[in-house]
């Protein structure tokens, strides 16, 4: 056991080094970021941003190091100047980066140009480190500064400032699928072909079908635009608190930031993300659940002469619900990750909303933030599932 | 698995006239009458989608900043404006149909390319066994666990910001373009898109495949194959992928509603094709800000994508049905 985990934790390790430098990489490869339309305001003489100027904002967002050496400041905080070994200053004069590129215009055989680095006109070198600004590192809980939507200011206070929400939100419609969504499936595989399943079934295959961004429009719709307009009661949609007080016909009024107010405003978001969460697992519980059933040792149990509740409860609950394990410990990422599609339709403030606020925004930091944190909880997520099977189902061992 | 039920059929009722394996299958299939009823649904849409073109009264990008936001069904300059306009005065009928054959087309040819990459793989890992197939199927399960979402988005955000990163065969795109209605340089988009999908989708289908493998080489009909003499890539093409295809089949039409409802969630977040080509999705994002006067806006383009997914959803449900009688709950 102690041994298959430490195995499992050098993996684990492994796995989030390798996705984080992959994403990292992919983010980087990208054009634009914080320095596009800076060249055309180079050339525009208004402006008149120097090459100077140029250098020192591209060096301002480190974008002037190579990447591996950007990787790992991100990751570790090093190297932040020359290597010093019992005071001796090692490597001082290994370029890190490139602080002025030499660019030249290409023609293609279509007639296309497009500008292309062809070489560099001044390094920078490690003993140029000193003295910049660089973050401690992500193992070390610093995810750097914001680029775009908080400017210069730290990441973890975006994130500290969203993980509440999402937490809730995914927390509470997480839990409502699984109380309501369970029962629900074992029901319909129990009674399999009769109305009930049928109509519950239907139902289901819509649900899962269902767009979440159509479903989220549509019920925005149905419970907020609409009765809004006929005066009847409402529930809002849209962030997480209101701005201003607002009168619900029945309730009166709401206070913007209260109690009830927070409360209405999670309504809407808990409701689509549960009903969706519901169609889903309660088809699959309701797959499992009519497999186990088929089985002999449920025969057996029935020929035994025990209570149908008891056989169910008691027998084949406990093996339909092995593979269900799977599905519930992968909400954990959700759960940082967000609900990106919901968390946009209702302006959620919380870490969805964000890390497509981030893409959209080329805020890598913030985007490399989120993703390098999904990564974790993912890979928590694999080791707590195949602990659970191990509790669950004594069949399987380590291995 | 057809063709074995063929032979029983035709040997114990001798007097019935002999079914194809296809024939069979059909059967089996018309008795599922949501299936069928979603076949006709589609068909219908494809068939309004191949004649978008002739449908359409007006040109999909035709701009009148006079007839803005006008209501379905008003005339206006003598032309019927069937579904109203947009936000920006363009008929919205005309848009939906030429969105239909580009989300359509972008979904068939994602699960062209991402079955067709997960048979290769997955019949690969299956048959040669060993460090391959451990390499391949651990990768297949590293990213089947991190949520597709981020990664699409991620990815597609990159490739619409850098559409020259890979380099797309002109041909390709001129005849693409012709199939969707679209300029070379748009179809470019719809590609990239393509790739996107493809490229993170392909992973069940590899799993299915390698499982479908597996049980297969056991077979004495393969044995059979190999003691004849044949080459390997003649033993996975001829003998194992042709009765590996149900389960590939009936993943292939569940996939489909998938990329539709993929394609559109990309295009809704911004992260797909862009306006002014059309596509379901980003009609519906381009308008979901005018749902609170104009709710039709919105849930116009909403409503194919959910027929679409709910009718790929029960075809594929039938043809598991008529395929695969042992798989049915």
């Amino acid at each position: 056991m102690t041994s298959y985990l430490i195995r499992r934790l050098f993996q684990m390790i492994i796995v989030i080094l390798v996705s984080a430098a992959a994403s990292y990489a992919l983010l980087n490869l990208a054009p634009g970021g914080p320095l596009t339309g800076l060249r055309q305001m180079q050339q525009n003489s208004r402006f008149r941003i120097t090459e100077e100027d140029f250098a020192r904002i591209r060096a301002y967002f480190e974008l002037d190091l190579y990447l591996p050496v950007r990787f790992s400041r991100w990751l570790i905080g090093f190297p932040s100047g020359p290597v010093k070994i019992f005071g001796q200053e090692l490597f001082a004069n290994v370029p890190v980066g490139c602080y002025k590129e030499i660019q030249a215009t290409f023609q293609d055989a279509k007639g296309n140009f497009s500008v292309r680095t062809i070489g560099c006109k001044e390094y920078v070198y490690l003993k140029d480190l000193e003295g910049r600004r660089v973050s401690k590192g992500v193992l070390r809980g610093d995810f750097g500064n914001s680029w775009r939507l908080n400017r210069d200011r730290p990441v973890v206070d975006l994130l500290v400032s969203r993980i509440p929400n999402t937490v809730k939100l995914m927390g509470i419609s997480t839990l409502l699928a699984l109380v309501i969504g369970l029962p629900l499936g074992v029901y319909s595989a129990v009674k399999q072909y009769s109305r009930f399943d049928y109509i519950f079934t239907s139902l289901a295959f819509m649900g899962s079908a269902m767009p979440t961004f159509f479903f989220g429009i549509l019920s925005i719709m149905i419970f907020s635009i609409v009765p809004n307009r006929l005066g009847w009661f409402y529930l809002p949609a849209g962030s997480a608190t209101a701005v201003r007080d607002y009168t619900i016909p029945l309730l009166g009024t709401v206070k913007a930031g209260s109690g009830l107010d927070q409360g209405l405003h999670l309504v809407l978001p808990v409701f689509v993300l549960t009903i969706v969460s519901i169609a889903g697992w309660s088809r699959f519980i309701r797959g499992s659940m009519l497999e186990v059933l088929r089985q002999d040792y449920v025969r057996t149990a029935r020929a035994k002469g025990l209570v149908e509740r008891v056989v169910i409860m008691k027998h084949a609950l406990r093996n339909g619900l092995i593979p269900f394990v799977t599905i519930v410990v992968f909400t954990l990422p959700g759960l940082i990750g967000g609900a990106i599609i919901t968390e946009t339709i209702f302006s959620w403030p919380g870490m969805g909303r964000l890390y497509f606020l981030a893409l959209g925004d080329s805020d890598y930091p913030t985007a490399m933030a989120i993703l390098f944190l999904t990564a974790v909880l993912t890979v928590i997520a694999t080791l707590l599932r195949d602990i659970l099977y191990t509790i669950v189902d004594p069949r399987i061992r380590f291995s | 698995m057809a063709t074995k039920a063929a032979t029983v059929s035709s040997e114990s009722m001798r007097t019935v006239k002999e079914e194809t394996p296809f024939a069979i299958v059909m059967r089996r299939f018309r008795k599922h009458h949501l299936a069928m009823v979603s076949l006709g649904v589609m068909i219908f849409i494809f068939v309004i989608s191949v004649f978008a073109q002739q449908i359409a009264p007006f040109e999909p990008d035709e701009v009148d900043v006079n007839a803005r936001f006008v209501a379905p069904g008003t005339t206006v300059d003598g032309k019927l404006h069937l579904l109203g306009t947009d936000n920006i005065g363009r008929d919205y009928f005309s848009r939906l149909l030429y969105a239909g054959r580009i989300s359509l087309t972008v979904a068939v040819l994602s699960v062209l390319v991402s079955e067709l990459i997960g048979i290769i793989v997955g019949s690969i890992a299956g048959f040669y066994g060993g460090w391959i197939d451990s390499v391949l199927m651990r990768f297949v399960e590293f990213l089947l666990t991190i949520p597709s979402l981020p990664l699409l988005l991620i990815v597609s955000s990159m490739l619409i910001r850098n559409p020259d990163l890979i380099p797309i065969p002109d041909a390709v795109l001129n005849v693409l373009g012709k199939v969707m209605l679209l300029r070379p340089s748009d179809a470019r988009q719809a590609v990239l898109i393509v790739i996107v999908l493809a490229g993170l989708g392909w992973l069940t289908a590899a799993q299915l495949m390698r499982g479908m493998i597996l049980t297969l080489r056991e077979q004495t009909f393969v044995e059979a194959a190999r003691s004849l003499g044949a080459s390997n890539a003649r033993i996975i093409f001829v003998h194992m992928i042709p009765n590996a295809l149900a389960p590939i089949i009936v993943d292939a039409s569940l996939a489909l509603a998938g990329y539709i409802v993929a394609e559109a969630s990309l295009s809704f977040l911004g992260f797909g094709i862009q306006d002014p080509i059309p596509t379901w999705g980003n009609m519906l994002s381009a308008t979901q800000t005018y749902m609170y006067d104009r709710p039709w806006l919105p849930l116009i383009p909403g409503l194919p994508i959910f027929l679409c997914s709910l009718a790929f959803n029960y075809i594929g449900d039938g043809l598991r049905d008529a395929l695969d009688p042992r798989l049915k709950q």
